[in-house]
């Protein structure tokens, strides 16, 4: 244990300064290119959207579960007043504030609707809602304009949220000010309560409205504690690729990963909890307006996806996840943590892909530049939302009791 | 941390040196304290302290890092117990012992038996770690040989100590001592443990000898005459249901709760016993002169046939179908479900039902049969009589010929009727 380990730090490398400043735009211009690419792909097929949209949304969503989570971390961190967390609370504050990036990224999904060519989603379609008495009735919530407001309100939440932790934090990197601290303290519990409802109804818009007869009241938990998933595996990756290429070396510790993959384990327990709620009261009441949801997953190859996602997202990683040797070896924790975000974005897939190929499983090359396309972009916002801020809180009042955390 | 259970020939009430207890002045200082011992070589030591200090444990360990303990496999072997046991539990009582069908669900299921085999999980490797934590530190302990030092009363408000053992090998007072204040020991001391008598008296183990057996004799007893097959009533441990303050048939009354000093009441005038034969039994019973009556009491009608379809089809034909076949949507889906406890109703066109005059079918329609409830405080008298109207012309639809048609009607018939008019007419 270094005996100071805040003059330690300042050995350390806390910016991204040393990035070339062109690596920002490359990855954008290479993202655009990659999505431009899928939407060809889809178009040539049946020249509609519905393909890519579909494809694009898994992605869309993938990406912004891991901001979403970010967001959850944070305030979580200010909440309790946790002090472990403290040096890696930057980087999920970066995730956070990204999900800017992922409004602008959410207008692909938007505008097609707007200009009624979607296809996404069966209530868009007046016909579709004239014909169905069941669609007539939901009208009134599952209409254009209103969904689009209704984003409009979960994203400006969203990105006011991010961004006042950023801002806050990144000010006390100057100032020291520990009523900064206090002041996101403060402001922590609204943020949680805030996040509950937009992520839940968020989720009902975008994912639970593909099946717009079927509804499932703890959809929105079952979202939310995949994205928590996603967002420890994407924030030990993260880390360990800063420190791989030289960043946060001292300050980040095994310590750390330890906590970061124990939490990460309890929140894959806690998705299998919220998959299996959703799941055993559905099968039980037997009531086929409910498990006609649930039928479309059972039948052909979705139902060897269903088992995979069982053993996969709950009973392997579980098993994998629980020594604490696993946890503290940096190689392994983050070859679990990859294995999470691959069985994460399976997962969303899983959700999305039935209502669109009930008989086949589609994945091909545009669901492969729709991930690479919106990852790319989402690296980009991040490198802009990173550029001239430290990747640690400096003076943060609990820094120093991060850095020499330690697991009992 | 185990301390001295040596033998000794000591007699008792003699004092044994068990360790040597030094007090420091902070948290800090004990950290060091316990590195300096350990360094020393000594591996049976405790620090004491009113709050969890971070690096303690960590200094008093030999080998540093984490103590191997047998706890989490404990756990694990509690979890794995609570799940086998709650499959187990549940397919033996579900599937097994007592098999009965749910809403059509299999017998053993596993997404249904899951919340229950997850909470045992839970369960019991919360018990095993409760229980193993308590076994593995040595608890419950009721007597430490520190209890004895007036000073060390201070540890769980604001003092620190650091004890050595006498159990340690290299245990000695002085060297102890000496070592101890070399590291910043405020003061030292050195404490005993009282020789005690650790055999009970053996009047206690005679007393206990003869009362455990004494007491598990009587619930023995009252098991035994709880469950024992004889003729004579049995113990009634709870007597509230048994006996019950009230007055039975045939027993006086006080003359205060009805004044002729009976406890039952004759019955009310005009009441008629239930075999009595009546002027209307045909009509009420189905009956003539004591036997099942072979013709209807009412007259039958247009309008009296409409009325028995329209009630045979809310009453009947859920389990016996629209035809009379058995074959209601009730029956199905309980023969699809195969449902234990049913039995199929029978066919309106099996010759047994043709054969049975009509009273003894409203018998049937009225009192029930086999598992059939008996229908007649449900419907009318003459309602169930139309009824019976539109089973009779429900089984001639089955045996009846060209001939039973009136001659004005056989055209119409041969018109859109089947092609062989002699053959029985096929279902409506």
């Amino acid at each position: 244990m270094p005996r100071n380990p805040l003059r330690n730090l300042d050995q350390d490398r806390t910016t991204l300064s040393g990035v070339p400043r062109a690596v920002a735009p490359a990855l954008a211009v290479g993202g655009g290119v990659a999505l431009a690419v899928a939407f060809a792909l889809a178009w040539s097929r049946d020249a509609s959207l519905r393909d890519f949209s579909a494809s694009y949304l898994i992605s869309f969503c993938f990406f912004l579960s891991i901001s979403l989570g970010a967001l959850l971390f944070v305030a979580l961190q200010h909440l309790v007043r946790a002090g472990w967390s403290v040096t890696v609370r930057r980087l999920a504050e970066l995730l956070a504030a990204n999900v800017s990036c992922l409004a602008i990224l959410f207008l692909p999904i938007l505008v097609p609707l707007l200009v009624g060519r979607s296809g996404l989603y069966e209530w868009s379609d007046p016909e579709a809602v004239a014909a169905d008495k069941l669609l007539e009735a939901k009208a009134a919530y599952l209409n254009v304009p209103f969904f689009a407001i209704r984003a409009g309100v979960y994203f400006l939440v969203w990105g006011l949220l991010g961004r006042f932790f950023l801002v806050q934090s990144s000010r006390q990197d100057d100032s020291g000010d520990p009523g900064l601290t206090r002041r996101m303290e403060r402001a922590s519990a609204a943020t949680l309560i805030l996040f509950a409802l937009t992520v839940t109804f968020a989720s009902f818009d975008w994912l639970m409205s593909l099946e717009p007869a079927w509804f499932s009241t703890i959809f929105g938990l079952y979202f939310f504690s995949g994205a928590v998933v996603a967002f420890f595996a994407a924030l030990i990756l993260l880390a360990l690729g800063l420190q791989a290429g030289g960043w946060l070396t001292s300050s980040i510790t095994t310590e750390h990963y330890h906590e970061l993959g124990k939490l990460l384990l309890g929140f894959i327990i806690f998705w299998g909890y919220m998959a299996f709620s959703q799941y055993m009261l559905i099968w039980y009441a037997n009531l086929p307006e409910e498990s006609v949801w649930y039928l479309a997953r059972q039948t052909g190859p979705w139902t060897w996806l269903s088992v995979g996602l069982l053993f996969g997202h709950l009973l392997i990683p579980f098993f994998g996840l629980l020594s604490r040797e696993v946890k503290r070896r940096r190689i392994l924790l983050g070859g679990w943590a990859a294995w999470m975000l691959v069985v994460h974005w399976i997962d969303l897939y899983w959700l999305v892909m039935p209502t669109f190929a009930p008989e086949h499983l589609p994945f091909g090359l545009i669901d492969v530049c729709c991930i690479i396309g919106v990852g790319c972009l989402f690296l980009a916002g991040l490198l802009g939302v990173a550029r001239g801020r430290a990747l640690v809180p400096l003076k943060d009042p609990r820094l120093h009791e991060s850095l020499v955390f330690e697991n009992s | 941390m185990s301390h001295t259970d040596r033998k000794s020939d000591a007699p008792p009430g003699t004092l044994r040196v068990a360790g040597i207890l030094a007090e420091f002045d902070g948290p800090v200082a004990l950290k060091a304290a316990a590195a300096g011992v350990r360094e020393a070589g000594y591996t049976v030591f405790e620090a004491y302290s009113p709050f969890p200090v971070h690096g303690l444990h960590a200094a008093t360990q030999r080998v540093p890092g984490r103590r191997r303990t047998l706890l989490p496999w404990l756990v694990l072997g509690g979890g794995i117990a609570g799940g086998l046991g709650a499959l187990l539990l549940q397919w033996w009582t579900n599937a097994l012992d007592y098999p009965y069908r749910i809403s059509g669900k299999p017998l053993f299921s596993l997404p249904a038996n899951i919340p229950i085999t997850f909470e045992l999980i839970i369960l019991l490797s919360a018990l095993a770690a409760f229980a193993g934590g308590l076994m593995l530190s040595g608890l419950p302990e009721l007597f430490h040989p520190l209890f004895a030092c007036a000073r060390f009363r201070r540890v769980t408000t604001d003092a620190f100590f650091l004890a050595i053992e006498a159990s340690d090998p290299q245990f000695d007072e002085t060297a102890a001592a000496v070592l101890l204040r070399s590291l910043g020991a405020r003061q030292t001391e050195v404490y005993c443990q009282p020789e005690t008598q650790r055999r009970l008296p053996g009047v206690l183990v005679a007393a206990a000898v003869i009362l455990v057996p004494l007491l598990l004799l009587p619930p023995l007893w009252i098991a035994k005459v709880r469950y024992a097959r004889k003729a004579s009533p049995r113990i009634h441990l709870i007597t509230d249901m048994d006996f019950q303050p009230k007055y039975l048939p045939q027993q006086s009354s006080p003359v205060s709760l009805f004044a002729d000093g009976r406890a039952m009441r004759p019955p009310v005038a005009g009441t008629v016993a239930v075999d009595q034969p009546l002027e209307a039994d045909h009509f009420l019973r189905g009956e003539t002169g004591g036997k099942p009556a072979t013709t209807f009491p009412v007259p039958v009608t247009a309008a009296l046939m409409q009325r028995g379809r329209q009630r045979y089809d809310i009453y009947c034909a859920t389990c016996h179908g629209l035809a009379g076949d058995g074959d209601g949507i009730t029956s199905q889906l309980a023969v699809e479900r195969e449902e234990p406890k049913w039995v199929r109703p029978l066919s309106l066109h099996n010759q047994s039902v043709r054969d049975q005059p009509v009273g003894q079918l409203f018998k049937t329609v009225s009192q029930g049969v086999r598992t059939m409830p008996g229908y007649g405080s449900q419907i009318p008298v003459e309602d169930r009589w139309a009824i019976l109207l539109y089973v009779r012309a429900l089984q001639r639809t089955r045996t009846a010929t060209i001939r039973d048609v009136p001659q004005e009607k056989r055209k119409y018939l041969e018109l859109t009727g089947p092609a062989d008019a002699e053959k029985p007419a096929t279902k409506p």
